[in-house]
């Protein structure tokens, strides 16, 4: 914006000059129409008409079909649009409650729950009752495939250890707003060490910084909610905390 | 409870930093919104000091010093020193009683050697999580109530940042729901205020302490700081704003409780709250960039009554530490928007910060005086239920921003704008209506308990 009288800069609105015409549109994910109409459903975020769309889907077609051919891809394509800009957050949620409504119905019909990808521990650090963070994390590794175990806020150091020793999760999160919190994420790290569970532990929110989270055995440090899903799929090839770390840091 | 019906200012020409219609004085003598505009300064402690209450009764001794060292060695005439609890602090009451004591003897000891007026400010932490406790009735329930008590032969101000409505507001703003955001601030926020702000109010006249305010931090300034700057992704900025503006709707209720002000620093939407109450605000911009970013960095001191960094952890810096260095800039800041109301210039002073943020941005639109007054007005002159003026000052919000010939909207955003309208728009008009609804949208939501909202 420049003043009118001085033509002074004051300030520019980046937002405007750099707004892309992405397509919003939704691509193809299947030939066949009522998957497509599935696949559409769930991108648009409709939940209601996404259970229609997959109970519709679900009198022709197996289950595992209709997962693999709509609902998986169908979440790929908003994480394309995601990725371009066309979505906000809010949408990818949105559509992330669509895949899981959709799976649901489709493990009814299987008579028993999907397989996935692995188990991912998640909470909000001791103290700390701030847990949107953490909320968004949940929805994106669920949408990803993963078998998400939260333990939700102010999750005791004890409550966190014990929860990866029965569960031995390929991946924990911590989130904390406040750094006077976060001093339970290397509390948890050391417990975790001393019972040889060499679990990556990607911990990020509020004022969680880098230098903090590589301070201590285990630890990664996650600057965005959206870096779940890679992290949790570079622990499932068999990355380790320090090449997770040496990845994603530094 | 009669909800306000009426606006303390006649016209947002009357509103100027520095001035409040209703100033407050505290139990020290300092007087805030008579005239000047006071810096408050935030110390927060490092991690790691909350393991004991020695090693934080030590942390904020060296914090607090620092402050009032710098505000000598500069000349700042008046500060008011503001400690926001950790949640060790109001987890153990005994805590925040010995750091308040503590905090005020150091005042007073600066006070009476170098004559520098100061007061302080304790904030309660909100522990009363809606997922994990019944809000009404719980230990922590307790504990908060009992910080207060504990604070408030000490403090001169007392603060909370209150959390009624976070269960289905979080749920919400990550859904784009905007009927979930009228809910969870508009409705329960409030509910649950009116519910907690009387007895913050006893315990504070009991003990001569003033019953300072609430701010929507939980909330509105979860949506702004999602919504981020320029190239963030996480939120719609049409969103944040509609947010505020339902905050301003909620943070209210303190002040019909029998809040005087100062409202604290991180209600960014207290320049609604000040255009309708008269009294006295702490204001946060660019001097809290320490805290957190934002997009309206010099507005939000139009009207401020007291000037904040939000909070600065501590640690050295070329400059000193930062307690000393936050309280110099603070310190400038507020003394050249005194000098210019000495030299008489404020009109042209305030029309600087205003034309600074004005079209930066949505937050700094909505919070230039003469919308914060109009977004106020649709408050009151709406004042049937709580929800019917939380709905009106987000219409009105909305309507400034899509009738202003000036400001500029990308794509995106007047999309999404509209969309809340119409979303808006097509709710119930009577507030039990609106309850039904939303009490079987929102059933299953993960710790919501209407009857801990009286519902």
């Amino acid at each position: 914006m420049r003043d009118r009288q001085t033509d002074v800069l004051i300030y520019r609105r980046y937002d405007l000059t750099t707004e892309e015409e992405g397509s919003s549109t939704t691509r193809l994910v299947s030939s066949d129409r009522d998957l497509q109409l599935v696949a559409e459903c769930l991108v648009a975020g409709n939940e209601d008409e996404t259970r229609r769309a997959v109970a519709n889907a679900l009198r022709s077609k197996e289950p595992l079909h209709v997962i693999n051919s709509c609902l998986i891809p169908g979440m790929k394509e908003v994480s394309r649009l995601w990725e371009i800009g066309s979505y906000f957050l809010p949408q990818v949620i949105l559509s992330s409650d669509c895949m899981i409504a959709g799976i649901e119905l489709c493990e009814e019909k299987m008579g028993h729950a999907m397989e996935r990808k692995a188990k991912v521990v998640t909470h909000t650090a001791e103290g700390d009752i701030h847990d949107i963070g953490m909320q968004i994390v949940n929805a994106l590794l669920r949408a990803a495939g993963f078998d998400v175990v939260t333990l939700g806020a102010d999750a005791s150091v004890d409550e966190v250890v014990e929860s990866c020793r029965i569960h031995k999760p390929i991946m924990l999160t911590g989130t904390a707003l406040m750094t006077t919190t976060m001093t339970a994420f290397p509390r948890v790290a050391i417990r975790l060490k001393e019972l040889g569970l060499d679990i990556p532990f990607v911990c990020g929110g509020g004022a969680v910084n880098e230098e903090f989270v590589t301070s201590f055995d285990l630890g990664i440090w996650g600057s965005d909610a959206s870096q779940a899903e890679g992290m949790a799929n570079d622990a499932l090839s068999g990355l380790d905390w320090r090449q997770l770390r040496s990845k994603w840091n530094g | 409870m009669n909800l306000t019906s009426t606006m303390s200012y006649n016209s947002p020409e009357e509103m100027m930093f520095g001035f409040s219609l209703k100033p407050v004085t505290t139990r020290r003598g300092l007087v805030i919104g008579g005239g000047s505009v006071i810096a408050e300064v935030v110390p927060h402690p490092r991690p790691g000091s909350e393991k004991t209450l020695d090693t934080l009764l030590r942390e904020f001794e060296k914090a607090n010093r620092d402050v009032l060292e710098r505000c000598i060695n500069i000349g700042t005439p008046n500060v008011v020193l503001e400690n926001e609890h950790v949640f060790q602090m109001t987890d153990n009451p005994k805590w925040g009683k010995k750091i308040a004591e503590q905090t005020v003897k150091q005042i007073d000891e600066y006070s009476d050697k170098f004559g520098i007026d100061a007061a302080y400010r304790a904030t309660i932490a909100d522990l009363r999580k809606p997922e994990l406790v019944n809000i009404r009735n719980s230990e922590r329930t307790q504990k908060v109530l009992e910080s207060f008590a504990a604070c408030a032969p000490y403090a001169d101000i007392l603060s909370i940042e209150s959390i009624g409505g976070k269960e289905i507001f979080d749920h919400c703003i990550i859904r784009n729901d905007i009927t979930g955001l009228l809910f969870a601030q508009g409705v329960l926020g409030s509910r649950d205020m009116a519910w907690l702000w009387p007895q913050i109010v006893t315990i504070a006249r009991d003990h001569g302490a003033i019953p300072g305010g609430d701010t929507d931090c939980a909330q509105a300034n979860t949506a702004m700081f999602m919504a981020g700057g320029f190239e963030a992704k996480n939120l719609s900025q049409s969103l944040a704003a509609l947010s505020r503006a339902i905050a301003a709707a909620r943070s209210l209720v303190a002040y019909e409780c029998g809040a005087t002000g100062p409202g604290k620093d991180c209600g960014y939407e207290n320049p609604i709250i000040k255009a309708v109450t008269g009294l006295p605000m702490s204001m946060e911009g660019k001097s809290c960039s320490c805290a957190h970013s934002s997009l309206c960095g010099n507005v939000t001191a139009a009207v401020c009554d007291l000037w904040s960094n939000e909070a600065v952890e501590y640690h050295s810096m070329f400059g000193g530490s930062t307690p000393e260095v936050f309280t110099e800039i603070l310190s400038y800041d507020v003394a050249s928007m005194n000098a210019s109301i000495a030299l008489g210039h404020q009109r042209e002073y305030q029309a600087s910060l205003i034309g600074s943020d004005r079209y930066r941005s949505m937050h700094g639109f909505i919070l230039s005086p003469d919308n914060a007054w109009a977004i106020g007005k649709a408050l009151v002159d709406n004042c049937d239920s709580y929800y019917s003026r939380a709905r009106a000052a987000a219409m009105t919000c909305g309507e400034l921003l899509l009738n202003d010939q000036q400001f500029q909207f990308t794509a995106f955003e007047n999309e999404a704008l509209l969309g809340y309208m119409k979303e808006m728009e097509s709710l119930p008009d009577n507030e039990d209506d609106f309850i039904s609804l939303c009490i079987d949208k929102y059933s299953q939501v993960k710790g919501f308990l209407p009857e801990a909202y009286g519902l």
